[in-house]
Formats: C-alpha cells, sequence, structure tokens
C-alpha cells in the first residue's frame, strides 16, 4: 500500500486549519501541562542539586583554621575518631579544599580570586549517625576546641525547604497529569470533529476500497502534530523560564544558589522528555478517536 | 461472478432481512433487484459489498467467499466492486474531474495513470466538457453520471446501484440506463436495485425480486409486476405485457398473474 507523503501531508494541513480553533485549545492545553512538567522536573533537578552542594551530602563539617598546626589537627582527628555518632570521616587538605571552595563559588569569580590554596581553611567532613543529632556534635567542636575555625550543620531550614520543594513539586506534577488527560481528551475530541467534518469523504474513500490505514494515518498524524506543537511550545517556556531563572542567579550573584543553574546535559534531557510526553499524548488521544469513531 | 449459498440476514430482534437467498449472477450478466422497501435489497447489496455479513450461508465474488475475508483484505474486494447510490455522494467541494479521481488518489494509483483514467471515464459518461464545474452547478442527472464515472473509472468487475434513477425523472433516467447499459457491454456484470416500472420493462434484462427477504422471482428477461399492490402499479404491467407476448422464460403460462397469486396466498389473501 503506497500512502504517498504528499497526499498525507496535505491532508493533516487541511484538517488542522479547518479545525483551528479546537487545535489551537488542544495545543495550548497540552503546552500549558508540560511547561508545568518540565518545570517541576527541572525544580527537582536544581533542588536536588543546590542542597546537595550546600550540605556537601555530610551532616557535620569541622573547619580549621588555615594555619592550624598539624599537632593541632592530629588531635581534631582523634577526637572526631572517638565521638561516637560520628560513623565515618575525611580530611581535605589545602588543595583539596580550595578545589572544593572553588565548586561552591562557581559563578562568583571575584570571590574565588579572593581565595589561595594558603588561605582556605582545611576541613574534616563528617558522616553522623543520625543526622539530627548533629547540633549537639556541632557544639562540642564550637567550644573553643584549638585550631578549630568552625563546626557547622547543615540547618533544620535545609530540610524545611527540602520538604516544601518535594510537596510543591508534587502539587506541581498533579496539576500536570490532570492537564495531561484534558489535552489528551481535548486531542481526542478535535479528531472526532475532523472525522465528523470528512465524513463524507470517509465515506467515499470506504466505497472505492481505500485501506484502513490510508483513512487512518492522516487523523493519527494530525493528532500527533497537536501533542508535538503543544511539547514545543512548552519546550520554549520551559527553556526561556530556566534562563531568566539562571539569568537572575548570575546578574545578583545570589552564591548561595549557584548550582540551581542547571548544565545544559540535564536540560536537553529533560526537554526531549517534554517532547516524548507531547507525542505519546497526542498520539494516543488520536488512536483513541480513530478506534471509537473511525468505524473502518 | 456473484453466487450467494443459502444467505440469512436479520436485524436485531426484527424479522430476516434476507431469508435463505441463494442464487448466482454470471459475469457479464445484468441484472434488477426489485421488490418493495423493506424486502431486502439494499440488504443484499450490503452484504456483496461486506458493509454486513450473513449470519448464516456463505457468498462468492469473483470465486472468492467473502465471509472468510480478513478485515485488512476488505478494502481490496470493494476495488473490484463499484458503487452508485440515489444521493450521487459526490463531494461538494471537489470539481467532477477531482471528484472522480479521488477515487483512485485513495487506493494509491499514480499520477499518470489517474489523469488519463479519469478522461477516458468523463468522456465516457458524456461529460468530457464538464470536468472543471462543481457538483451543485451540475443537474440531477449529470451529478449521477459523474458518480457512475466515480464507480467504473477503477474497472471494476461488478457495477452495483442502489436505486441510482431514484432522484432523476424519466427521461433523464433513460441517460443513466443508456450509460448502465453501455458499461454493461464492457462486460462489467451490473446489479441494480429499483423501483422503476418504466425501466425495468423496457430493459427486459434479467429480475430478482425480493419480498420480505425471501427471493420471490428469478426470471431472465423479466419485467417489474406489481407485487407492492399499490394503487399507482397496480395493473400497469400487465397492460404492458398483454401486447407484448414474450412472457420470460416461465414457459408454464404468465409469469406475472401466476406470481401475484403466489405472492397473494403467502399472505393469506384470497
Amino acid at each position: 500500500m503506497a500512502v504517498s507523503f504528499e497526499y498525507v501531508a496535505k491532508e493533516t494541513a487541511t484538517n488542522l486549519w479547518r479545525n483551528r480553533m479546537m487545535a489551537l485549545a488542544a495545543i495550548l492545553t497540552v503546552a500549558v501541562s508540560l511547561s508545568l512538567v518540565g518545570t517541576a522536573l527541572l525544580l527537582r533537578q536544581a533542588v536536588n542539586r543546590q542542597i546537595g552542594q550546600w550540605s556537601n551530602n555530610v551532616s557535620l563539617q569541622v573547619f580549621m583554621n588555615p594555619d592550624a598546626t598539624s599537632q593541632q589537627i592530629a588531635n581534631v582527628r582523634s577526637m572526631i575518631e572517638q565521638t561516637p555518632q560520628i560513623t565515618h570521616v575525611t580530611y581535605l587538605d589545602h588543595a583539596q579544599s580550595y578545589a572544593q571552595a572553588k565548586q561552591v563559588l562557581a559563578g562568583e569569580l571575584t570571590a574565588i580570586e579572593a581565595l589561595s590554596p594558603a588561605t582556605v581553611p582545611t576541613v574534616f567532613r563528617c558522616q553522623l549517625k543520625n543526622p539530627s543529632e548533629a547540633t549537639t556534635v556541632q557544639a562540642t567542636f564550637n567550644s573553643g576546641v584549638p585550631g578549630v575555625y568552625q563546626a557547622i550543620s547543615p540547618s533544620r531550614s535545609i530540610h524545611v525547604m527540602q520538604q516544601v520543594t518535594n510537596v510543591l513539586q508534587l502539587i506541581l506534577l498533579v496539576i500536570a497529569i490532570v492537564l495531561l488527560i484534558s489535552s489528551l481528551v481535548l486531542i481526542l475530541n478535535a479528531i472526532r470533529m475532523a472525522i465528523f467534518a470528512r465524513r463524507r469523504e470517509v465515506g467515499v474513500m470506504k466505497l472505492v476500497g481505500a485501506t484502513n490505514w490510508f483513512i487512518r494515518v492522516p487523523f493519527m498524524l494530525e493528532g500527533l502534530v497537536q501533542g508535538l506543537l503543544g511539547a514545543v511550545v512548552a519546550v520554549v517556556i520551559v527553556l526561556m523560564s530556566n534562563f531568566g531563572v539562571s539569568y537572575l542567579i548570575r546578574h545578583y550573584k545570589v552564591s548561595v544558589l549557584g548550582s540551581a543553574v542547571l548544565p545544559a546535559h540535564d536540560l536537553v534531557v529533560t526537554e526531549l522528555l517534554v517532547v516524548l510526553i507531547g507525542i505519546v499524548v497526542g498520539v494516543a488521544g488520536s488512536s483513541v478517536a480513530v478506534r471509537r469513531f473511525l468505524d473502518v | 461472478m456473484i453466487r450467494f449459498d443459502n444467505v440469512t440476514k436479520s436485524y436485531k430482534g426484527l424479522a430476516p432481512a434476507l431469508d435463505d437467498i441463494s442464487l448466482e449472477i454470471q459475469k457479464g450478466e445484468f441484472v434488477f433487484l426489485v421488490g418493495s422497501s423493506g424486502s431486502g435489497k439494499t440488504t443484499f447489496l450490503k452484504l456483496l459489498l461486506r458493509e454486513a455479513v450473513p449470519d448464516s450461508g456463505s457468498i462468492r465474488v469473483a470465486g472468492r467467499d467473502i465471509g472468510d475475508l480478513s478485515h485488512w483484505r476488505v478494502p481490496y474486494l470493494r476495488r473490484n466492486l463499484g458503487c452508485v447510490f440515489q444521493d450521487f455522494r459526490l463531494l461538494p467541494n471537489k470539481t467532477v474531474t477531482e471528484n472522480v479521481a479521488f477515487a483512485l488518489e485513495v487506493i494509491g494509483r499514480p499520477k499518470s495513470v489517474i489523469k488519463t483514467q479519469v478522461c477516458q471515464v468523463l468522456d465516457l459518461v458524456g461529460l468530457g466538457q464538464k470536468g472543471e464545474r462543481m457538483p451543485h452547478e451540475l443537474s440531477g442527472g449529470e451529478q449521477q453520471r459523474v458518480a457512475v464515472a466515480r464507480a467504473f473509472v477503477n474497472r471494476p468487475l461488478v457495477l452495483l446501484a442502489d436505486e441510482p434513477t431514484g432522484n432523476l425523472d424519466p427521461s433523464t433516467s433513460q441517460g443513466i440506463m443508456k450509460l448502465l447499459d453501455r458499461i454493461n457491454r464492457t462486460g462489467t456484470t451490473v446489479v441494480m436495485a429499483t423501483h422503476d416500472v418504466g425501466i425495468v420493462d423496457t430493459m427486459r434484462r434479467r429480475v430478482i425480486e425480493l419480498d420480505r427477504g425471501r427471493l420471490v422471482r428469478d426470471q431472465a428477461r423479466g419485467v417489474y409486476g406489481y407485487g407492492d399492490m399499490t394503487s399507482s402499479t397496480r395493473g400497469v404491467p400487465v397492460v404492458a405485457m398483454a401486447g407484448n407476448g414474450d412472457l420470460g422464460h416461465d414457459a408454464a403460462g404468465d409469469p406475472v398473474t401466476s406470481r401475484v397469486a403466489a405472492v397473494r396466498a403467502r399472505r393469506g389473501q384470497r
């Protein structure tokens, strides 16, 4: 069976144009819902990256004075090893600590320039059996141990923030799913109207022996195009909001949020996922419509 | 070409639309399918097109049992069956040429073939000069010619016509019948369901009569008869036949009279 590309393209374009108001509604709904999906996914990645950065994935960091003697460092190490709540510890010397600082301060060139390996404090990174004990353990190291500059643990606010973003993300995803379902129904309805508008042609096609797929393909393609166009709009919206946020973070030098600027790789993967969902929704909607309303 | 073996078809809960029909139509025959409304003529054509499937019995078209046909093969069956209807079923937004070409486009014929075949068939139906007209600019007779052209453009083995003259005045109908006759002469089998007494009586071709789903008459070179017993047709064929002398192949007396008697007996009248 030769379904000519030209014929299918022409039919699909005519259908979309004839049905443009329905198509527009479907496309915009897909766009809004997929924007939410994309935003939720990016938010999740940004928050995870940022929180990981803030807490360095450790529960307690003990910073030494840059000029602490090796005797003082050894003392602190043995003190840490004798603290029962601490399960694991790694020590970053000047060079490693400097590398770490550069990562944390990425995006803030002046701050990095002010640092040098010699002036950066060395640090013990400790993992606690139970992160909720962080404040008490932290206090023992902050009570004037010689050579210790400061002991810090991720504050409760980080955990609160994590929970808030989790809830926010859940809400976004629920809204997105509801909108995705409604866009599927809208696409289904748009295709149904297209089928109704062309019932004469379809009748003649059946009569003269056009194959089922020949009759179906233009309608299914119409749904696919609607899903795809919606997804493309969503991709643009998500990209623009992402660049907007990144720009604000850089422009106002909000260095604490430096890691919330996502690398291109994460963006591309998310956008591809958005496009894929758009196509799936379009094809699913039109398949159901074709099966239910195009009796071939 | 077409063969029905004990075909029965009924719609939900109703009396059968076709009841145990067996018949055979040879290649190149011209057959009238007559009977009152609801007698099963349309069901007969629908079964041939496989728009409906018989409850029992088998139907063969060109040697193939179409009951066995898988779903995706049905379109290929329909490519061998041209179809004409009372209401023309032309696409109003396409020109005459486009309407006819559409039938070939959607079965994937190449453009060059479409062009020559459409020209040929429009000349055949006498609309060679009106290819660029829209359907609404044409008279009913011309529209039906377009429909015939569309049905015939792919050179089907069989042309099915469901009351093709139902919307046309007698002289226009004559033109359509001449056209169908011409198509029949090319070797195409024509099956035409009709109510048109005049046409059936002048053409003198094989007549198959259905009455409430039953085959009540199958007569070579037959006439319409007056099985529906309405005042408008009662008696007319008898008068027409009186001077004719050709009483069909039923040698045992007047076929019309005997058939009417049979119908009456079945209905419990007199």
